[in-house]
């Protein structure tokens, strides 16, 4: 997670944004994807509207890892179960998950774990956008490619199966036509929706 | 360190859109049945917003950008690792740049 800060940290960077920003960015959104996505539409002069879209659809998987432990969380009261849920995210969600199903009962656990990720994170960020200041040109380190390498390491990550391969394919073509037509910081929203749209319209259920 | 406050509506709407998504699961739980078929809806959303903004960069990256891409795949099928792919690529990218492909 410190590592992934550090990176965060330099792709603020190379967006313009200060040490400060980045960390409180970092701090406040608490999601690697969606903040790099953001600052990237950031850069593209994307406005608020086509920022919270790209959050809430990077996120969306958020509602389905807190769907997932109400059962479990839902047994402590909502102050602290909320609480919780500031702090969750991919590798702690996934850490729980497994230890709840090894018999894990103490919902601490999902707490203490998300604060664990939380800390390198922030850390991480601050480290990165500080050391982007000492970097005097980022393009010969190739730092401005950061952004697209992440995109791209993370959409094989998310590659999982032949399923994904028509909403792929459908994003690309959206976000290919749309970048022609009229690039701006909602091309990526719209690929994200077709990209929804084509596994939605593809699923079939499996009885 | 500045803080510009012309960025702090949009930090702020960020973090709500955020939260909302953490928060919303859990929330939502009580009225609505996840359906296997809204599942696969959400979980097809990151994926396709990463293709949204490598697909741009693609068209209009140079060859440096390219080999950083081709890199990039070709690090990930190897080793699997997201953050080793990313320096790979990020390599790539630099070294095609210094010898001015």
């Amino acid at each position: 997670m410190f590592v992934w800060g550090i990176t965060f940290g330099l792709m603020g960077r190379d967006a313009g944004l200060s040490a400060l920003e980045s960390t409180l960015m970092s701090a406040l959104v608490y999601s690697g994807t969606a903040q790099a996505a953001t600052v990237g539409g950031f850069a593209a002069g994307a406005g608020i509207l086509a920022g919270m879209a790209t959050v809430l659809m990077l996120n969306a998987r958020y509602l389905l890892y807190g769907a997932s432990l109400r059962p479990w969380l839902g047994e402590c009261g909502p102050a602290q179960a909320y609480a919780t849920l500031c702090f969750l995210g991919d590798a702690n969600w996934a850490m729980a998950t497994k230890a709840n199903a090894e018999g894990e009962r103490d919902a601490a656990f999902i707490f203490g774990s998300g604060v664990s990720m939380y800390l390198p994170w922030i850390a991480g960020t601050l480290s990165g956008a500080i050391a982007g200041n000492w970097i005097a040109d980022p393009r010969t380190l190739g730092i401005d490619f950061l952004l697209v390498a992440f995109c791209a390491a993370m959409a094989m990550d998310l590659f999982k199966s032949r399923a994904d391969l028509a909403p792929a394919l459908t994003a690309a073509l959206v976000a290919a036509l749309l970048d022609r037509l009229a690039p701006s910081g909602w091309t990526l929203v719209a690929a994200g929706l077709a990209g929804g749209l084509a596994a939605w319209l593809r699923h079939k259920d499996v009885p | 360190m500045t803080l510009r406050t012309e960025l702090l509506p949009l930090l702020l709407a960020l973090t709500l859109a955020s939260f909302a998504c953490r928060a919303g699961g859990f929330w939502l739980m009580r009225f609505v049945i996840v359906t296997p078929r809204l599942r696969a809806t959400l979980a097809a959303a990151p994926l396709a917003v990463m293709i949204g903004i490598v697909t741009p960069a693609a068209l209009r990256g140079g060859l440096a950008e390219i080999v950083g891409l081709a890199a990039t795949f070709a690090a990930m099928r190897l080793w699997r690792s997201d953050l080793l792919a990313m320096f790979v690529g990020v390599a790539a990218v630099a070294l095609a740049r210094a010898i001015q492909l």
